[in-house]
């Protein structure tokens, strides 16, 4: 049966930190830019603004649109149940879990996609049409990246194919986990909607993607909104963060510091790289995540041929 | 046993008594929904006894040649798909019933719910036949009944070439599929399927066997590059036949094939990589195919090639999984492949009835001429949704179990196998993983065209709801895909079962557990998932309830006068995917000119071409056509040319047997 007590510290440290991520790559990307930048807390500043506030809704859309929020961040805190985090153990594990967990963001995705073809905007039909577009491809990256976990790790549930790795088997398998490591941060940035695929910071570009599918949502929705992103890239992170640090204490207490630790350091990692980096054009992205397919299959291969 | 055949009785009898009672319009349709319902309840009666464990029943009578024997059987293949008819065509003969009788009066729909039931008979009859010679009856007739059951417009010509692209494309099938059974009636002996079985083929004859029959019953089933009569006879047949023909008559074909494998037993090591590349590349195709049509009921119709796909990639692992005796593999790939049939048979056809539904209200099937529809429609509109996720495989419905198991069968293989074998199950794994985004995006594409947003249609008057003799039965279908989406439990044992029936697997208590039990845990995360949901809802609705809600138009980005006709449409949605994926389907789009100076009205035209259509079998027909048209000189029809052969003939024979050395 499931436990109660690791679901619950589970729900409370997504729920709780995963803001503070967002908070951090946007001071990262300030400070390379010679700004001050928003405060770290700055993403709990604004939900609990949006939280306050009413909503509108245009008179074109129907319950979809209002459940679509709800769903997704519902969707992703659930995701987060199947992933270890550092040392946190994953709270459900069985074989095939992996599915559901790539399933669960397609759901989350779905009904963004229909919310935002709800309202019967232009702007938003052409940020769900590319969303579509480009989430088939990364999907079929993911799957690429967790086939070649499955042959890494000789198990088929997420628990144990992202644990199983130590640090013994890097010296032999080392190549092919350097090229999945990049394949899935990829596709992180994909999922997440981070530079140079898209850009969080505006809204009004033709060439967005997300964030134009979210343009109608307004008060409490669009908080969840927020926070379904700051859950999302959270419970993405968590696994490669999971994936690199094998160490792991008994302390939970420890555990959870050293996680919140490491995905801070993830979470600069990203603002480096949205700093470093333009957007791509929109014609470059699917190449882009080719390229992450790409990377993927040549993990695969030579941990076909090393194993 | 008993049951069954009383069933075949009742849909005999009362399949008659309406052609029979042709004038009395109301009595018919009240036998036809009577015999239908009392159908599905003796057939899920007889059905019963096969869920948990392999027995089996026969009824044999001995009969003239070349019958010599009419033997009925059921065992677990023949009871799943039983079951799987029955629920579909229940509710597709209810919704037909409702369909047909409000729209035309001069028609009368009498012959066509007496050949619905007579189509119903044939199909009772394919899935238990243990007779090559009855089987084949049956099938044939099956095809028949089919045939003018699709052409009830038969006023309009494109339905009439459907309908007869339909006959030549089974009976091209047929053909190979009476080589085949002679061929294995030959080296067996018998044409009992039975004793089939028992014999065993040498590896040479055995992949001929397969061959003939993935041909044969692929046509049916419609593999690519197969498919070719599907996306036409889909809309031309009325809406309830077509979710008829999209969940039972193309899986005939699978059933055909299961029976195949069935007997033959030892499989070639060939056939598992071929059916997994037949699998994925019909998968793939259909979906992108999908993708690019924008007529709801051919939309439709090609994602029956996806989800064959999908059916055929599982039974590959399947074929894998028993040739290198792995069974969790078989298991799963079986299982998954058998679950779908059962699952797509249920959600196609509650789309193709939302579909005739959406089309009997507006009066048209292009999806660019709707939207908005879920606020006129909430029913069609809401099951509609319901089917759309489930073809999707997202969870809580019954497409993510089956394709669950497929999933988990290519993990199995990724495990177990070799590096052969590992090559083959990732790439079928990335392509299941590619089908499932594009099936998302294109059933987000056909949703939100048709039900969200604004309506498109310049039309004034609102859109009227369809009576409950239509509503119901896709009610009934959607619980269904509800209850296995959320309780898995038992269908996913039946298949299971049923799998290891076809494998002939020795299997340890734990085996089919192992394969179970993660599907529960997961409906387990899932009920969790609705609990947050739910709560998330009530914290939703506490935090609005202070303010006062707001309502106003779209945010248009500035722009006053947003127009329905500025909204993404089908075409727009799925263009970025059809140009990403360029190389692979033939997708054409014809821009207009904008050189002028003044503002004049430019149309773009995008489409995307079945490229076997166009390309293989169109040739092939022309070049036909070429030579009947060459034949003709011979055939003219003139008495005196049709002498001159007699003559000639009369000459050439007296020559040969003149006796020349006498």
């Amino acid at each position: 049966m499931v436990e109660v007590f690791p679901v619950i510290l589970r729900f409370a440290v997504c729920v709780l930190f995963s803001p503070f991520i967002l908070g951090v790559i946007g001071k990262t990307k300030a400070f390379f830019a010679g700004k001050q930048g928003p405060p770290l807390l700055q993403l709990y500043y604004d939900i609990s603004k949006l939280i306050q506030k009413g909503s509108v809704y245009s008179r074109t859309t129907t319950w979809i649109f209002r459940a679509a929020p709800l769903v997704s961040w519902a969707a992703v805190l659930i995701a987060s149940l199947l992933i270890p985090l550092g040392g946190l153990k994953a709270p459900l594990q069985f074989a095939g879990d992996v599915i559901l967990f790539a399933y669960l963001l397609a759901l989350a995705r779905f009904f963004t996609i229909l919310a935002a073809m709800d309202t019967g905007s232009s702007f938003e039909g052409m940020g769900a049409s590319r969303e579509a577009a480009f989430s088939c491809l990364s999907e079929a990256a993911l799957f690429l990246n967790f086939a070649t976990l499955v042959v890494l790790s000789k198990s088929i549930s997420l628990s144990r194919m992202i644990t199983e790795c130590s640090w013994d088997s890097w010296v032999r398998l080392g190549p092919s986990f350097i090229l999945i490591i990049v394949s899935y941060f990829i596709i992180l940035l994909v999922e997440n909607a981070r530079i140079p695929i898209d850009d969080p910071a505006t809204h009004l570009e033709l060439t967005m993607i997300h964030e134009v599918m979210v343009l109608d949502h307004s008060g409490p929705d669009f908080a969840f909104i927020l926070y379904a992103g700051a859950i999302k890239l959270f419970v993405l992170g968590g696994v490669l963060v999971t994936f690199l640090i094998p160490f792991q204490s008994r302390n939970v207490v420890l555990n959870t510091v050293i996680l919140c630790a490491a995905m801070t350091g993830l979470a600069l990692a990203i603002g480096v790289v949205e700093s470093a980096m333009a957007r791509l054009r929109l014609n470059r992205v699917p190449s882009f995540i080719i390229g992450s397919f790409v990377l993927a299959l040549f993990g695969l291969i030579i941990a076909l041929s090393r194993a | 046993m008993t049951f069954f055949l009383s069933s075949l009785g009742i849909l005999a009898v009362s399949g008659f008594l309406i052609l029979f009672l042709g004038r009395y319009r109301e009595l018919c349709a009240r036998i036809f929904t009577t015999a239908l319902i009392a159908v599905s309840g003796l057939v899920f009666l007889s059905a019963l006894p096969f869920f948990g464990t392999a027995n089996r029943a026969d009824f044999r009578i001995p009969c003239p040649p070349p019958f010599n024997e009419l033997s009925l059987g059921l065992d677990p293949l023949s009871a799943f798909f039983l079951l799987t008819i029955a629920c579909v065509s229940l509710a597709s003969g209810v919704f037909g019933c409702g369909y047909l009788n409000g729209q035309n009066t001069k028609k009368n729909p009498n012959v066509h719910y007496s050949f619905y039931l007579f189509l119903m008979v044939s199909l009772f009859v394919v899935v238990t036949a243990k007779n090559v010679f009855l089987f084949l009856t049956a099938w044939e007739l099956m095809t028949f009944f089919a045939y003018f059951l699709l052409t009830f417009y038969d006023e309009k010509k494109s339905v009439r070439e459907a309908g007869g692209l339909y006959l030549i494309a089974t009976h091209c099938g047929t053909f190979c599929l009476m080589v085949m059974f002679i061929l294995m009636g030959y080296a067996a002996g018998s044409m009992d399927f039975d004793r089939m079985a028992l014999t065993h083929y040498s590896p040479l004859m055995t992949g001929v066997f397969f061959a003939l029959g993935l041909i044969g019953f692929g046509v049916k089933a419609g593999f690519f590059p197969l498919h070719i009569w599907l996306p036409y006879a889909h809309p031309a047949a009325p809406s309830h036949i077509s979710g008829l023909f999209s969940g039972i008559m193309i899986k005939t074909g699978i059933y055909g094939l299961l029976r195949i494998i069935f007997i033959l037993k030892d499989i070639p090591e060939w056939c598992g990589p071929a059916m997994l590349g037949i699998g994925a590349v019909s998968g793939v195709l259909g979906v992108l195919y999908a993708l690019g049509q924008h007529e709801i009921k051919r939309l439709l119709a090609y994602h029956s090639i996806e989800n064959i796909g999908i059916i055929v990639l599982g039974i590959g692992m399947g074929l894998l999984g028993s040739a290198y005796h792995q069974k969790s593999i078989a298991l799963a790939g079986y299982g998954g492949a058998l679950l779908h049939v059962l699952n797509h048979a249920i959600f196609k056809c509650l789309l193709f009835l939302s579909a005739g539904s959406v089309i009997r209200s507006t009066g048209t099937g292009e999806i660019d001429e709707m939207g908005g529809l879920l606020k006129y429609l909430p029913f069609t509109g809401h099951f509609f949704l319901i089917g759309s996720l489930a073809i999707c495989g997202l969870p809580l419905l019954n497409g993510f179990v089956s394709e669950w198991l497929v999933y988990r069968s290519f993990f199995e293989g990724i495990l177990h196998l070799n590096k052969w074998g590992i090559t083959l199950a990732v790439t079928s794994l990335v392509s299941l993983a590619l089908i499932g985004g594009l099936a998302a995006a294109c059933f987000a594409k056909a949703f939100s065209v048709i039900f969200l947003g604004h309506n498109r249609s310049p039309r004034q008057e609102a859109y009227k709801e369809n009576p409950w003799m239509m509503t119901c039965p896709m009610a009934f279908l959607a619980a269904l895909c509800v209850w296995i989406g959320l309780f898995p439990k038992t269908l996913v044992g039946f298949s299971l079962t049923n799998a290891q029936f076809i494998t002939a697997l020795e299997l340890a208590p734990g085996e089919t557990g192992a394969i179970l039990q993660p599907i529960l845990s997961a409906n387990k995360v899932l009920f969790l998932f609705l609990v947050v949901l739910g709560f998330l809802t009530l914290y939703r609705n506490f935090l609005l309830r202070r303010h006062p809600r707001g309502l106003s138009e779209t945010w248009s980005c500035g722009y006053s006068w947003p127009s329905p006709r500025m909204q993404y449409s089908a075409a727009s949605f799925a263009d970025p995917i059809l140009r990403l994926f360029k190389s692979v389907v033939h997708f054409e789009v014809h821009p207009a000119r904008a050189g002028h100076y003044f503002p004049v009205r430019l149309d773009l035209f995008s489409k995307v071409v079945d490229v076997p259509d166009r390309f293989i079998f169109r040739p092939i027909y022309v070049i036909l056509r070429k030579f009947s048209k060459w034949m003709l000189k011979f055939q003219s029809g003139h008495i005196p040319q049709y002498l001159f052969y007699i003559f000639i003939a009369l000459v050439a024979l007296l020559l040969w047997k003149f006796p020349w050395r006498a």
